[in-house]
């Protein structure tokens, strides 16, 4: 697939390293030279420097034969004109653009977006996402990573196991025996750095990192049974008043419960911006590795600390240091994945990783068939897929033993009417269930061959 | 019309006043009051001739700053012009001395509406239409001078919000501004515009009033004297108009005008404005009423309920309006007081609630209306400033939400604000002492300078607990009143800024 992306900022990148890694045809086009020789020089991708909205521009790119067009600059309005003229001028089939203001994302006026407006097949705003998926990690404070697939009734958690965990060394088949009305399979376990897809007979040893599929009502119980508790968050502290931060803390603001949120921020403008839009919040001005600062938004009595600047190391130091002083759970934003092993040492119990929230935003609409949701785990190790399985696919009306999936993947949950299903080997897919797929990256092009409309169905 | 407006600001306003002089002139023409007629009308032929040979003298003056000339113009006005409304004024009632007659319309012309003539029967009724009249006349100079002048230059309450220092105008420059409005220009177009909505305004409450069962000569002295809150009144005040209850109902509605700009010149000067639901000063000015009224209200059952008598419903009901009209009255340095405001003082049972209506008269009503005092604003920008420093105490490293004009009302409002509150609080002391020297009581004092400071005239004979009398006092202390009420008419921020040297040097 051709693909040209535009702006070669932090969401263009990750996406051009992405999308190139699956051997698709990538030219990334930024309006700075010095970004695009990198990208090129370290990305397999085709570069070229000028504004992305120009016509020459994008027609130097290749855009009369691209397939999709992903526009991701800095600027809403250079997004939208670039959209735009990849669809009149070069009848480009997708077109994906970055929006950022709040103001252009207001569902009321969605109209906005139609092929016959102002044509964007899907709107992306990685600060939204990034924010929700900070959300989500605040709503499970135990799990380290989760992520809600087939409309919000599933949940994928990633949990860390304990030396006190009550179910290690026991094989998982036991365990579905044990549990029986337990809604949840292990889909993943992640063991001193590498991530496989357990079988019947695998067991969990402390320290594993383990992704679990779990029905959203089980969700308490299963957290339980691997040994962690929830625990009711009412003061938070976010450290860090950019878009990330000020969307994590209106949301909290919007909670119907009261959450008694404290933000801080380094740049006065930015605090000022965030302390307008915001209510109840306090918004302190200064550095959150601060520990006077730290201590007026009194860190000892909050429940969780959420580090969200744009700088990975500054959420770090500022997680820990949150942590020393008495903050018992702490969350940071890391961009760089390298950094993701630092987590355990660190005793940072969560991180977000704002590429993974974008790319898998991005990714589903990449990939083919009916897939409504993809999940990118780790550094692209592995990714969750959930899709609607068409009637012309090779796995409809089949049962899930007799499917022929590779090795790597695993049906994590499926949902029949709108009730989800724990899937065992005699469960039938059905045309029209949705099904959400754990599968290792190597397999993904084998599990989208088997959700892809075969060529019978035209 | 245009050479017109070439001519000095104030030259045309004292041909304004020259003309005005016809309308006791008509009105004792009708009464058969055919001495104050002839003085009335001669004022009109002599002063409307003195007013052309002076336009003809100063056609081709060109101010260097018109700014500032209008500035000069607007203080001449207040403190000179009065003269010329006294003359006619001491030729028609004869008996009295022309430092009185200048007092009465100096007080008059700023809104006071103090007054020195206060027995019943001792001026014409087409006299008092004099005093009502030269007070009206101020009240729509304040209005319209208040948009063209004061809100171009950051003063007289704008510079709370402005973005720029006050007595400058605005700052940074944008070039695609070719040309600036004229400051005359800008003055003849709001003069086209508020003028208007005045008049209809106090023709709308006279006829209120009239049907409400006034006398249409005293409603029109009230509609009058309501619009420019100057709570001049030729019967010796609301407490004896016809109308009672529904009279004071309906100027009660009509003190909104002096609560909030927004009420009338809405959009004049493009500042950025949520409607009138959510405009500080009219919240401040509901809350400031309703707190002080429901004092006054409920003292009763704490101070005076051990006196034991059956409170009957129509008499709760009485005290209640009273207090909330005289507060309101007062808040908008109107003055009136309300005919049920005795009912209410025995209510409460406090010796002196008119303590409350000194404080109330401090301070003072909108920005850019016909109130005086301290205005709403201030006091706002005062409130939100100590409400965010409580809070930096808690956290010292907070920042306050809001809006960047929100913050700039909490910072440099708050500033220039406080500056502005210790030079009215210095106005008054320094006045109280000039007073002390003339050989004032220092009670008596103290409620002369706070009325005459914050142009509340009838605060005299209801704030202390015996009224005072003007025509009491000295001549010397009556002069210094004059100057304090001209002062606290145009603020003293406004004098000060003529002194900025940027406004006198080229």
């Amino acid at each position: 697939m051709k693909v040209i992306i535009c702006g070669a900022g932090q969401v263009g990148w990750q996406i051009a390293r992405h999308l190139s890694g699956e051997n698709n045809d990538v030219t990334v086009v930024d309006n700075n030279p010095e970004l695009v020789r990198r990208a090129t020089d370290t990305l397999d991708v085709q570069g070229i420097a000028g504004n992305a909205s120009y016509p020459d521009v994008l027609d130097r790119a290749g855009a009369s034969d691209a397939d999709m067009v992903i526009a991701a600059t800095h600027s809403d309005e250079v997004n939208m004109v670039t959209c735009q003229v990849a669809h009149s001028v070069f009848s480009v089939q997708r077109k994906i653009a970055r929006l950022r203001a709040q103001n252009y994302l207001d569902p009321g006026y969605s109209d906005l977006y139609r092929r016959n407006h102002l044509p964007i097949d899907v709107v992306i705003s990685p600060e939204k996402e990034v924010a929700e998926a900070a959300l989500q990690r605040l709503a499970a404070p135990a799990a380290f990573d989760t992520e809600s697939f087939l409309e919000g009734r599933a949940q994928l958690l990633g949990i860390t196991i304990d030396e006190d965990c009550p179910v290690i060394n026991t094989p998982l088949r036991q365990l579905t025996d044990l549990f029986s009305t337990l809604r949840a399979v292990v889909v993943g376990i992640r063991r001193e750095g590498a991530l496989f897809v357990p079988s019947a007979g695998d067991q969990l040893f402390p320290d594993d990192e383990c992704y679990v599929f779990t029905d959203t009502e089980d969700m308490t119980r299963t957290l339980e049974i691997f040994g962690k508790t929830q625990s009711k968050q009412e003061r938070i502290v976010i450290i860090g008043g950019g878009n990330v931060g000020l969307g994590v803390a209106k949301a909290l603001e919007a909670r119907t419960d009261r959450v008694r949120v404290k933000m801080i921020e380094y740049n006065r403008d930015s605090a000022e911006r965030a302390a307008d839009a915001l209510d109840r919040t306090i918004v302190l001005h200064g550095d959150g590795l601060d520990s006077a600062l730290l201590e007026e938004a009194n860190i000892a009595t909050a429940d969780a600390v959420l580090a969200v600047t744009d700088d990975d190391k500054t959420n770090l130091l500022a997680a820990v240091r949150a942590k020393e002083m008495g903050c018992p759970m702490a969350i940071s934003l890391v961009n760089d994945p390298t950094l993701i092993p630092l987590m355990g040492p660190l005793d940072i119990d969560a991180y977000i990783n704002p590429r993974a929230t974008t790319v898998s935003s991005i990714l589903r609409h990449i990939r083919h068939g009916r897939v409504r949701g993809v999940y990118s785990i780790g550094d692209a190790e592995a990714e969750v897929i959930e899709a609607q399985v068409l009637s012309t696919s090779p796995i409809a009306g089949q049962k899930v033993k007799d499917i022929d999936f590779p090795e790597g993947t695993l049906i994590g949950a499926v949902m029949q009417q709108g009730k989800i299903v724990r899937p065992t080997g005699e469960t039938r897919i059905e045309e029209g269930n949705v099904i959400a797929i754990f599968a290792m990256s190597d397999d993904v092009p084998e599990v989208e061959r088997l959700l892809q409309v075969s060529i019978d169905f035209f | 019309m245009g050479w017109v407006v070439r001519l000095p600001f104030f030259v045309i306003l004292m041909g304004l006043g020259a003309i005005a002089m016809i309308v006791p002139a008509a009105h004792a023409a009708v009464m058969e009051d055919f001495m104050t007629m002839r003085v009335f009308f001669y004022g009109f032929i002599l002063f409307s001739v003195l007013t052309l040979m002076i336009g003809l003298a100063t056609a081709g003056y060109a101010p260097r700053s018109v700014a500032r000339s209008q500035l000069v113009g607007l203080l001449a006005a207040f403190s000179v012009l009065p003269v010329m409304f006294a003359i006619p004024f001491f030729e028609a009632v004869g008996n009295t001395t022309f430092l009185n007659a200048w007092f009465e319309m100096v007080s008059s012309f700023t809104t006071t509406g103090a007054t020195v003539y206060d027995t019943a029967g001792r001026l014409t009724p087409s006299q008092h239409l004099w005093r009502g009249l030269v007070g009206w006349m101020g009240g729509l100079l304040v209005w319209v001078t208040a948009v063209s002048i004061f809100a171009p230059m950051n003063l007289g309450g704008f510079e709370v919000r402005a973005a720029g220092s006050a007595g400058k105008g605005s700052s940074g420059s944008f070039s695609q501004i070719a040309q600036i409005a004229d400051p005359s220009e800008r003055l003849v177009r709001y003069t086209l515009t508020l003028t208007p909505i005045y008049v209809g305004l106090t023709g709308v409450l006279w006829i209120g009033l009239v049907i409400a069962g006034e006398f249409p000569y005293v409603a029109l002295m009230h509609a009058m004297s309501t619009l420019s809150t100057s709570g001049i009144s030729a019967i010796g005040g609301l407490y004896f108009a016809a109308s009672r209850f529904w009279g004071e109902l309906l100027i009660f509605f009509f003190f909104v005008f002096a609560l909030s700009r927004l009420t009338f010149s809405r959009g004049l000067i493009g500042e950025r404005d949520h409607g009138l639901r959510r405009d500080p000063e009219f919240l401040t000015a509901l809350f400031l009423i309703g707190t002080v009224t429901s004092l006054l209200f409920l003292r009763h059952f704490i101070g005076a309920a051990e006196q034991e008598d059956p409170a009957n419903v129509p008499e709760i009901a009485a005290a209640f309006w009273g207090a909330i009209f005289t507060v309101t009255s007062f808040l908008t340095t109107t003055g009136f007081e309300s005919h049920y405001w005795d009912g209410a003082t025995e209510w409460s049972g406090l010796n002196t609630p008119g303590l409350f209506l000194i404080g109330m008269a401090l301070i003072g009503g909108g920005v850019a209306t016909t109130a005086g005092g301290v205005k709403l604003l201030r006091i706002y920008a005062l409130y939100r400033h100590g409400e965010r420093e409580q809070e930096r105490l808690l956290h010292p490293s907070s920042i306050g939400g809001g809006g960047k004009d929100a913050r700039r009302i909490r910072k440099q409002g708050a500033y220039i604000s406080w500056v502005f509150f210790m030079l009215f609080a210095l106005s008054i002391a320094a006045v109280m002492l000039m007073l002390s020297l003339t050989g004032v009581q220092f009670e008596t004092a103290m409620v002369l300078a706070v009325s005459a400071l914050s142009t509340t005239g009838p605060l005299a004979s209801v704030a202390a607990e015996t009224p005072i009398a003007y025509s009491g006092i000295p001549d010397a202390a009556k002069v210094i009143l004059a100057f304090a009420m001209v002062l606290g008419r145009l603020e003293a921020l406004a004098i000060i800024a003529l002194f900025n040297p940027e406004i006198w040097q080229r």
